[in-house]
């Protein structure tokens, strides 16, 4: 019984798991107030991006374009910038922070992106904007590096670097979220609450659940300050949920400002939440409470009625986001089920050292395998050609044509899903999620049996 | 001059010129806004970039390539299943793409060994299927690599297999316009040509600028097959590869979509001699006067008629239901280039809505002289809106539906207004009797929504009625309606099924006799005769 952690041997992606690195510092700078950012490159660079944002969140987010064209890419695009921060400027008067997010095309010709930054600060922000409070800020992520998990982990750290300033010793904690959903963000704050934590919720996408007012005033729109992001500095504590979605400004902070660190884990099912609030209480002393020790105990009554009966040696492949991949597979092994394929689509070298995939290779007792840089051609091969046989599939709504054409039950979850209805309204984190994932993963092969005519009269006394 | 101002974009003064008001007694001389040019950095445009026109719009509708990116993986990821371009061969170019996931030592030191390791590995991922598209984007096209030369290499090695090349990245042009126009030319120059065709009818025609979005190109060749056309190839949707390699073998050009494929139509023309005839699939007349053109070309009319006859005959009645229901709701029709002249006039005249606005985002000039001439009075048309013009817009004009895309229609929402898919369709297909019947009907459900409806409710101030636990979308449409139009046995709400297309992949078509069939009956005749 092995579980292997190998590369992809072929070079070329066919049908791939994630975006590329802009894509993260631009779902970093839509969860902040007051901020929209400008996408130094082609056009699609942000309309795509944008799309998916839709697609995923049913909600439009504002993000702009430089719209570099052809003269820009023979002559060099840097006028672009400065004409973009103008325009931008002008027309949006609540406007503070102005990313500057590069792309493959502009890193390839070299713009001096932080050079503009420098000269606008010098020129157009003191000549124009005297009276206005705007931060440029110069995120690099060109496309040939990373993944989107990587840009948001890299525009993270920028924008934390850039505010992050101490004033005076709070209480208050840094919760460094990752990539999640509202439903995440809810479940983390009820959480917090419970256990009478202040907490700097960053990137907090919360109201990207938005209403449709009557009166047609609201817009979909992160929630973290310039106040926020300055005050990290002050915090007595950071706690990044993913390693590789924060990991390294939780880093920079502890470096920078001596604010200690807690990385991970992702609180994703039961022991993993149990080890979030073990992580609130060594951190800031106070006690976890009756009240979540009932909440959980609801979980736990809802679990014991699925794993041993129905979840039990169920085979899954998960690929998504690489805490979010782990934590789901970390808890399919505690519903005693078995996680077989695990799909990380980049080439972050830092997987093979992770501690929690070594765990999994040292413990695990079936066949498992861990592919980085995958690709979906590495799930679909294994199942047309290699006679991999899967009982479930979990991962986003980009996987859905094997699940679809293999007649494989598939719950979605991460980023992103627009194939099923309100998905990011709920929570996979906290004792909730861990109820809601195994009882969505439930209803997936309760639905294929009966679907499939197989034993579906099992479940006439459950 | 008609020019609108936007007060959100009194600070960029050039936007001016890009957004009239068409006034009593003004045409197209005195007002018609800027169009096509570079976008305003800043503006939150809503344009895309060349290599999606190239790839996304035009290229990857084709059903049996696989469909290469030549760059890091985002730019195939991005316009992986965001439309809904089916085909009848279980939609492998919706389900598979092919990024060449260029890395930063490939942009150090070249990709094209990347870029063959690839194309190898994909044939054999895909041991059926032996055509092939290459796109460039921006980064393989910075760093300069060969991809012809690469494609040429691997065809010399495979005989078996052919590859296309389009160099079409993200920055070339201010829009994805530019891509169409590089794709189409590419495909002219390379393909068209080298593979010569079977004909089997006397009418042979290339079905041009169609997509195939949600089946329309499906429902559109059923018309020509009931005709006893032959359609050689689409360009593109649904369309085969080989198939359009022989498009210098049609008698006749039938162009749909002109922003997007009118290039290759004229470069046929120019090459081939084949003529290019601009037809309308969308509403019933403008369908009905483009069967009968195609009809009078080859001198079938009596052909065209029958279909027209019978499909007006089955589909009038539906779509007067909707017509009567529909009129005079407001619309802002504010597609991508082309629908905004395609839908105009045949929503008018055909559903009885009022059409307050047009846009395009990538449109030309053109595409705006004919959207204005089909607009009435008072229609604001705007080129390369941006976020904030079209919220004031929306605020001004206080739409009753909105036809855009997908991201802009969450907008709308936000702001009450209900919005249709322009580019992919709520319930589609759109093209043919039917589908303009099933727009219709889409359309009704928005505007009637009673969800909609209730949404605009405040209940901390508004009166709430408490006599209602539902409302119906006829409770709302029909409170105003006489008789006689309430109360018609004639008229009908759409009685199609959920899935309009599939059906026709199974359909048999009539045998009509050729020419030639002609002349050996006779000659037989003659035999017989003389014997």
């Amino acid at each position: 019984m092995t579980c292997e952690i190998k590369e992809k041997a072929r070079a070329g992606t066919v049908n791939p798991i994630f975006t590329c690195q802009p894509a993260g510092a631009q779902f970093v700078s839509i969860g902040v107030k007051d901020c929209i950012g400008i996408v130094h490159g082609g056009q699609g660079c942000v309309m795509f991006v944008r799309l998916i944002f839709s697609q995923h969140f049913k909600e439009s987010f504002e993000l702009a374009s430089s719209s570099v064209h052809e003269d820009g890419a023979v002559f060099g695009a840097c006028g672009r910038v400065e004409e973009g921060v103008d325009v931008l400027l002008s027309r949006y008067p609540n406007v503070k922070i102005i990313p500057i997010i590069t792309t493959c095309s502009t890193e390839i010709i070299g713009d001096d992106v932080d050079g503009v930054v420098r000269k606008l600060n010098e020129g157009l922000l003191k000549e124009k904007y005297a009276d206005r409070e705007v931060h440029l800020i110069p995120i690099h992520t060109p496309s040939f590096v990373g993944s989107m998990v990587s840009g948001y982990d890299v525009a993270v750290h920028d924008f934390v670097k850039y505010f992050s300033k101490k004033d005076k010793p709070s209480l208050k904690i840094n919760l460094i979220t990752g990539w999640v959903n509202p439903g995440d963000v809810t479940e983390l704050k009820h959480l917090l609450a419970e256990m009478d934590v202040e907490a700097n919720v960053l990137f907090e996408i919360e109201s990207f659940d938005s209403p449709l007012m009557p009166d047609g005033s609201e817009i979909s729109h992160g929630g973290t300050t310039i106040e926020d992001l300055t005050a990290t500095a002050d915090a007595q504590g950071t706690i990044a949920l993913n390693r590789y979605e924060g990991g390294k400004a939780a880093k920079f902070l502890e470096k920078r400002w001596d604010v200690p660190a807690i990385i991970g884990p992702t609180p994703i099912g039961i022991r993993n939440t149990d080890t979030f609030l073990q992580n609130l209480k060594s951190m800031t002393g106070k006690q976890i409470p009756p009240s979540l020790v009932r909440e959980r105990g609801i979980a736990m009554d809802a679990l014991t009625d699925l794993t041993h009966m129905f979840l039990a040696d169920k085979k899954v492949a998960i690929y998504g986001n690489p805490d979010l991949v782990i934590g789901l597979a970390e808890y399919c092994l505690d519903l005693e089920m078995k996680p077989v394929l695990l799909l990380l689509g980049d080439d972050n070298p830092n997987y093979k050292t992770d501690p929690r995939l070594l765990a999994l290779q040292e413990n695990v007792d079936f066949e498992m395998e861990v592919i980085t840089n995958a690709d979906f051609w590495e799930l679909e091969d294994r199942i047309k050609n290699k006679g991999l046989e899967l009982d479930l599939i979990l991962g986003h709504s980009k996987g859905r044509f094997v699940a679809i054409d293999y007649a494989i039950p598939m719950v979605r979850v991460g980023f992103p899903v627009y194939d099923r209805a309100g998905h990011y309204r709920y929570p996979v984190v906290g004792y909730k999620g861990a109820t809601w994932l195994a009882e969505q993963m439930a209803n997936a092969l309760f639905t294929d049996m009966e679907y499939k005519k197989n034993k579906e009269w099992l479940l006439n006394v459950w | 001059m008609p020019h609108h101002e936007f007060e959100c974009s009194k600070v960029i003064p050039e936007r001016k010129e890009h957004a009239v008001i068409k006034g009593k007694g003004e045409d197209l001389t005195s007002c018609l806004p800027k169009g096509y040019l570079n976008t305003i950095p800043g503006s939150i445009s809503e344009r895309g970039c060349a290599y999606c026109g190239a790839k996304h719009v035009i290229g990857t509708p084709m059903k049996d390539v696989i469909h290469i990116s030549h760059g890091p993986v985002g730019c195939t990821y991005d316009t992986w299943q965001t439309k809904r371009y089916i085909s009848d061969n279980d939609n492998y170019q919706l389900k598979y793409t092919f990024a060449t996931d260029v890395k930063e030592k490939h942009i150090v030191f070249g990709a094209e060994k990347l870029l063959k390791q690839n194309i190898l590995e994909a044939f054999k991922a895909f041991p059926k299927i032996k055509r092939m598209t290459i796109y460039q984007t921006c980064a393989t096209a910075l760093i300069g690599d060969d991809i012809n030369a690469i494609a040429d290499e691997v065809m010399a090695e495979m005989p078996d297999v052919d590859i296309f090349v389009c160099n079409s990245p993200g920055f070339a042009g201010p829009s994805q316009s530019g891509g169409h126009h590089k794709i189409n030319i590419a495909w002219i120059n390379q393909k068209v040509g080298t593979l010569e065709p079977k004909i089997t009818s006397d009418y042979v025609i290339n079905y041009v600028g169609e997509y195939n979005i949600q089946g329309d190109q499906e429902v559109m060749t059923d018309y020509f097959k009931r005709m006893g056309i032959q359609v050689l190839s689409t360009f593109t949707g649904n369309g085969s590869y080989d198939d359009l390699r022989t498009m210098h073998r049609a008698h006749l050009n039938v162009l749909e979509c002109a922003r997007s494929a009118e290039y290759i139509c004229d470069e046929l023309r120019e090459r081939y001699g084949i003529p290019r005839l601009d037809i309308d699939g969308f509403g019933f007349k403008p369908l009905a006067d483009s069967l009968r053109k195609i009809g009078l070309f080859f001198g079938i009319e009596d052909r065209a008629e029958a279909i027209i006859a019978e499909e007006t005959a089955r589909w009038q009645p539906e779509l007067d239901w909707y017509k009567a229901r529909l009129q005079g709701k407001k619309v802002c029709l504010w597609p991508g280039g082309s629908k905004l002249w395609h839908w105009a006039h045949a929503i008018q005249e055909e559903m009885g809505v009022k059409v307050v606005s047009v846009y395009t985002k990538f449109g030309h000039q053109g595409d705006m002289e004919k959207g204005i001439s089909r607009c009435g009075e008072g229609a604001l048309a705007i080129d390369d809106p941006n976020e904030l013009e079209g919220l004031e817009a929306l605020d001004m004009l206080k739409p009753d539906v909105i036809f855009t895309g997908k991201r802009p229609g969450e907008m709308a929402k936000k702001v009450g207004v209900p919005y249709l898919n322009a580019h992919a369709y709520h319930n589609g297909p759109y093209k043919g009797f039917e589908g303009w019947v099933r727009f219709a009907r889409d359309i009704y459900n928005a505007v009637y929504s009673p969800i909609h409806q209730l949404a605009m409710v405040d209940i901390s101030k508004d009166e709430i009625p408490t006599d209602r636990g539902f409302v119906t979308r006829r409770m709302l449409s029909d409170k105003d309606l006489p008789v006689e139009i309430t109360g018609s046995t004639v008229l009908s709400p759409y009685t199609g099924k959920f899935d309009s297309v599939s059906h026709l992949r199974t359909k048999t078509y009539p045998d009509f006799p050729r020419a030639g069939d002609a002349e050996e009956i006779i000659a037989v005749v003659e035999q017989g005769v003389q014997a």
